[in-house]
């Protein structure tokens, strides 16, 4: 059994009386891609909102790297090690990039406003030490030299990959990526789909994914969680995924198993 | 065939025109205005009496130029524009004329309204109408409506594109030879150019209280007094994005403090002006504390209400009878002593001045060190985005606590030095009006910008003592100004902009930025 | 582990902010029940004749208040906005209402019985009713008109830039007031049939208790008026396209409203409330000067929060709760009325820090991540 960054057991968030996530049990590895798919509603922001610790779940418990994380708050929960991006992407707009990269080391740095004034040495270290990790990752994330331009002013994409980076900079084990690839096109699909490869396999951080492009999921996956309606339907390698009835018929409503397997025949046929 | 709204259109904007002209006289500006005039073409009034009536015609002449300019739309072709020009002048001249008929039938069977509508004077009607009664108003008519016309006509030549091609050329030359001018310079100007003005600034600094008249150094001191809590307030609004409303109860604690500890009424504890001053300054962050931890969970707008409601509580209080013995109720408490330093007392006003000048040069010093530390990062991220700056690990509640408490700080200091120079402090100082003041400045200066500051002070505190004439009309320009500024340039007249930190080569950026085809502007925003 | 140390702590330090309001909850309320205890039990100071004629004070004003205050509620209501000229936009109205009152004294007319008197006096009832629409009419232009300037443009801002505007307006409001009328105090000329201090006399304990014809008056008129502008927003297409904007701006539009004119419209009904207020105001009170919008304008808004903002029964509500508790509040806790607009002051920071939805308000919805 290899080490766990993520389990949760039996979480449930509800609204009102709707039940947005409903006893969820995930057992996510270290160092993979797991990824979690589902129609939309199904909850996978929900989660991932109870992880970051926006939400405190109603039921069950969340535990990274062994630790109850449930009821923290998100500031704290980013201390421990869990980064994120938004599906809507939330940077600080009228911050140049590499200020927003330099805000999110922020749990990683200690001083504070006194020695700002003052200018202590161990400022002035910490100052330089900082500036130069965030060029670093400007570079990681493919925008070295767009640094002193407003964060509202990069073009999409590259806004994302900001995200990204603003995530990465406080050195997290764990990063939380909401549909990181929305609205982008091909080229700008393919760049994302890289960088978060080199994220697990040069910085051996672990990648929770919510994603909708199914093709760039099944390719980029250790792991794969289907939620439909709160509930998970389904886990396991990418292969399991793609042929498991419950899946397809959670995306195409009932009987879609059935039109799938004639459509797969067909185009088999067509083939041969 | 004329597109079917243009009639309307202009009518609307030569009622809205002609309103503001009426409005104006109804409020007694003409006079003010016309007086103004006349200083422009050098001429002194004496207080209290009417300029001359020609003055008065240029302001009608002016505001007829400036309402035929702006008549027409920029995209429409000629023939329409000035169809539109001729409509709106039409509508300005002859509103104005309707009223002038009334004003001259008010005058002539000498009914008195000032009762009810203080500008209508005799005199001020009468001038109004060129001192002319009844050909005044053809005048007027004739004024709005021909002038009118010219600058619409002119404003068609300025903005047709023949014009505009030729002042960019002109620009561009200018340009040029800017650049020429700047080639030539070594490189040690070059790039020093600015630390240069700085201390020529600071020598003028230096020097000029000494050889202001005891005026200008009052203006001088109550400039320098708004701009320390210009830049406290933005910590709190501009920083951190917490609406402050209640800034003056910070400089009500400073300076009761000041009064209560170093004045002979009504303790006479006389504690002295620098012990008592830094317990202004403590009592204001506790002060912070206190008003902050309840309400570090409200957001904008409530925030503002609150806070309001936090600075009005503290007046009602300073004036009722519930604290006369303690604070002197709605009298306030007098001959506050001042400070001592080495031996000597401070008594003259630019003794006062120097003081202010220290403590902005110290002001600065903080607030630009923790504007660009983690600090102030944290504080920008909490006020562009609370709940992403929360999910990066920044605790909400500590920073936006911090950001009061230095704010606060700041006014407590403000208040004390305030309230030492006059040798006076009353409940009336410590107003709402104050607070919006000091906002006032922050939003028309720009905010997170020590110029900016600096000017809006100037622009707000120090232009009004100058200007004498305008006094009255001082808070209705403030908040026109404030619309005004919302709407045209909500970041200010001189917005800061964010430090350069990735300092990358200039051919670099110039490649990277034909990718991004946005222009590198590194403002923040109000 | 130091990081797990100073997780600790921080958590602790978290828990600090409500450990710290509910300390300050309860002294309060120890302080305020010791207080009550005092006035009532230990001195019972007052007598029921003078509660009643707090009471009476407090109705009245109270229902000024939630006229005033129903006018923040439904503007929030569609644009999410605190109005924060709407204050300035009752005084105008008062003002508009006096002059059509002195324009009325002011006119000699034969009376019934052929004898000369004062129009306002030959026909009361036109002249007060004159009065209302010069009032409700100006205030609505202007109401009308501040949004068209003031707000419209700045729809789509960062939120904190029409409030900054709003306050601007305010100022430029009661200074064009100053400037134009002079800063003396007027006087409401009230036709004779409604003079202030006159009323229905109930005797309380021996003592005569004056029931004001003008706070009958107002408080007749503004239940009337509320009635009437719940009728419009439920029954009328005017309420549903109201509700339909509070809801979803956008949708509304996709749906065939046109967005800007009925948040127009809003502020036309919030300003013929506010207008009507302020001449109720000048008739029960007497009092007119260009800050007399600014006091009741803040009240109004904390009854409106008191509430539950964008909740039209819940201005109303609080408006009266306000009303009556700043009436009866200083001879409850036995402090100098001076202090009354500390009262309201601190119901509001009381209110929005614990209880920000108010009275009737729902759950305002955090920002969705």
């Amino acid at each position: 059994m290899p080490e766990l960054v993520i389990e949760t057991k039996g979480v449930s968030k509800i609204f009102g009386g709707l039940t947005a996530v409903n006893s969820v049990d995930l057992q996510i590895p270290k160092g993979h891609i797991y990824s979690i798919i589902g129609p939309n509603g199904a909850g996978k922001t929900t989660l991932f909102n109870c992880i970051s610790g926006f939400y405190t779940p109603e039921h069950g418990e969340i535990l990274f790297l062994g630790r109850k994380i449930q009821g923290s708050s998100t500031d704290l929960i980013a201390g421990m090690g869990i980064s994120r991006t938004y599906q809507n992407i939330r940077l600080f707009g009228n911050l140049t990039a590499i200020e927003n990269i330099l805000v999110g080391q922020h749990t990683k740095l200690v001083t504070n406003w006194l020695d700002a004034i003052i200018h202590t040495r161990r400022y002035r270290v910490e100052n330089s030490t900082s500036l130069s990790e965030a060029k670093d990752i400007l570079k990681f994330v493919g925008l070295e030299g767009l640094g002193d331009y407003l964060a509202l002013n990069l073009p999409y994409g590259m806004q994302r990959r900001l995200e990204i980076g603003r995530a990465l900079a406080n050195g997290p084990t764990l990063l939380l990526l909401d549909e990181p690839t929305a609205g982008m096109n091909p080229q700008e699909t393919v760049d994302m789909v890289r960088l978060i490869r080199k994220l697990r396999d040069e910085l051996g951080i672990s990648i929770i994914l919510i994603e909708h492009d199914m093709k760039l999921v099944m390719d980029i996956s250790d792991h794969i969680s289907v939620l439909d309606y709160g509930t998970k339907i389904a886990e396991g390698m990418p292969k399991e995924i793609q042929s498991n009835d419950r899946v397809i018929e959670a995306y195409l409503g009932p009987g879609g198993a059935a039109l799938a397997a004639k459509y797969q025949s067909r185009k088999r046929n067509n083939h041969a | 065939m004329k597109p079917p709204n243009l009639f309307r259109k202009s009518a609307e904007k030569g009622l809205v025109y002609s309103l503001v002209m009426i409005f104006m006289m109804m409020i007694g500006f003409h006079v003010v205005a016309a007086n103004l005039m006349s200083k422009v073409f050098g001429v002194t009034v004496l207080r209290g009496s009417i300029p001359e009536v020609r003055f008065m015609a240029f302001v009608h002449i002016l505001f007829a130029f400036l309402f035929g300019w702006g008549a027409s739309d920029r995209q429409r072709d000629k023939k329409s524009r000035i169809r539109q020009g001729l409509i709106t002048s039409l509508t300005a001249g002859g509103i104005i004329a309707l009223f002038s008929v009334l004003l001259n039938y008010l005058v002539e069977a000498q009914i008195d309204i000032r009762q009810y509508l203080t500008a209508f004077s005799a005199d001020s009607m009468r001038y109004f109408i060129l001192n002319q009664g009844q050909s005044g108003i053809f005048v007027l008519f004739a004024i709005y409506l021909f002038t009118g016309l010219l600058g619409t006509i002119l404003a068609i030549i300025f903005q047709s594109e023949k014009a505009q091609t030729s002042r960019q050329s002109l620009k561009a030359k200018i340009g040029e030879a800017a650049q020429t001018f700047s080639d030539k310079m070594p490189t040690l100007v070059k790039k020093h150019w600015k630390y240069g003005i700085y201390a020529i600034l600071v020598v003028v600094l230096l020097i000029m209280p000494m050889r202001w008249g005891s005026y200008y150094n009052f203006v001088a001191s109550v400039v320098g007094v708004y701009v320390i809590a210009g830049i406290g307030l933005n910590i709190m609004v501009g920083l951190s994005g917490q609406l402050m409303l209640g800034y003056a109860a910070f400089f009500a604690m400073g300076a009761y403090s000041v009064a209560l500890l170093n004045a002979p009424t009504p303790h006479g504890i006389m504690l002295g002006f620098w012990p008592s001053l830094l317990v202004g300054v403590v009592a204001a962050m506790i002060g912070a504390v206190l008003l902050g931890l309840p309400i570090m969970r409200l957001r904008g707008d409530y925030l503002a209400i609150v806070t309001l409601g936090f600075g009005e509580i503290i007046r009602i209080l300073l004036k009722s009878d519930l604290l006369i013995d303690f604070t002197g109720g709605p009298r306030g408490i007098h001959a506050i002593q001042g400070p001592t330093l080495f031996g000597r007392s401070f008594t003259s006003d630019s003794d006062y001045v120097y003081l202010i000048l220290v403590f902005i040069a110290i002001s600065i010093f903080i607030y630009q060190r923790l504007a660009n530390s983690r600090t102030g990062r944290a504080w920008l991220a909490i006020k562009e985005d609370p709940i992403a700056a929360q999910a990066t690990g920044i605790n909400l509640r500590g920073y936006k606590l911090l950001a009061l408490i230095i704010g606060a700080a700041f006014a407590g200091l403000v208040g004390g030095i305030a309230a030492a120079r006059n040798a006076f402090t009353g409940p009336n100082d410590h107003s709402l009006m104050v607070s919006i003041n000091v906002l006032s400045l922050l939003i028309v200066g720009g905010m997170n910008s020590i110029p900016g500051i600096v000017l809006g002070a100037f622009a707000l505190r120090g232009l009004p003592e100058i200007l004498r004439e305008v006094e009255t009309y001082r808070q209705l320009a403030f908040g026109i100004l404030l619309i005004v500024m919302m709407l045209v340039r909500p970041k200010g007249l001189w917005p800061g902009s964010r430090p350069v930190l990735e300092k990358v080569d200039e051919e670099v950026v110039e490649e990277i930025s034909t990718e991004i085809k946005k222009p590198k502007r590194k403002r923040t925003h109000a | 582990m130091i990081a797990t140390k100073k997780e600790n702590f921080l958590l602790k330090l978290r828990g600090s902010g409500t450990i710290i309001r509910y300390i300050l909850g309860i002294l309060a309320g120890g302080y305020l029940l010791w207080r009550l205890y005092r006035v009532f039990i230990v001195q019972s100071a007052f007598g029921l004749e003078t509660w009643t004629r707090l009471l009476i004070a407090g109705l009245v004003i109270g229902s000024v208040y939630a006229l005033i205050a129903i006018g923040y509620t439904l503007v929030y209501g569609v644009l999410f906005m605190i109005n924060f000229a709407h204050g300035e936009v009752m005084m105008l109205g008062s003002f508009a209402g006096f002059f059509v009152l002195e324009a009325t004294r002011a006119m000699e007319v034969n009376g019934p019985g052929g004898v000369a008197t004062s129009f306002s006096n030959a026909y009361p009832g036109l002249a007060i009713l004159l009065a209302f629409v010069a009032g409700m009419s100006f205030s609505a232009l202007v109401g009308f008109y501040l949004e068209k300037i003031a707000y419209r443009p700045l729809r789509k801002a960062p939120r904190l830039i029409p409030l900054i505007s709003a306050i601007g307006a305010s100022f430029a409001l009661q200074n064009a007031a100053l400037l134009l009328f002079s800063p003396q105090t007027r006087t409401y000329q009230n036709p004779d049939i409604l003079t202030r201090g006159q009323g229905w006399r109930l005797m309380i304990n021996d003592s005569a208790v004056i029931l004001p014809y003008t706070g009958v008056f107002t408080m007749v008129l503004s239940i009337i008026l509320m009635v009437g502008l719940i009728l419009l927003v439920k029954r009328t297409r005017l309420g549903k396209s109201m509700r339909a904007v509070a809801m979803d701006k956008d949708t509304a539009a996709l749906m065939g409203i046109d967005v800007n004119k009925t948040i127009s419209n809003t502020f036309i009904i919030s300003g013929i409330l506010a207008g009507s207020a302020g001449v109720m105001w000048g008739l029960h009170n007497g009092l007119l000067h260009y800050f007399v919008g600014f006091l009741p304008g803040i009240k109004a808004f904390t009854a409106a929060v008191l509430g539950g903002i964008g909740n039209i029964p819940g201005a109303m509500l609080g408006g009266m709760v306000l009303g009556l508790l700043e009436a009866l509040g200083p001879a409850a806790l036995d402090i100098s009325f001076q202090l009354k607009d500390v009262i309201a002051f601190v119901i509001m920071i009381v209110i929005l820090i614990f209880k920000p939805s108010g009275l009737l308000g729902e759950v305002l919805s955090e920002e969705k991540v």
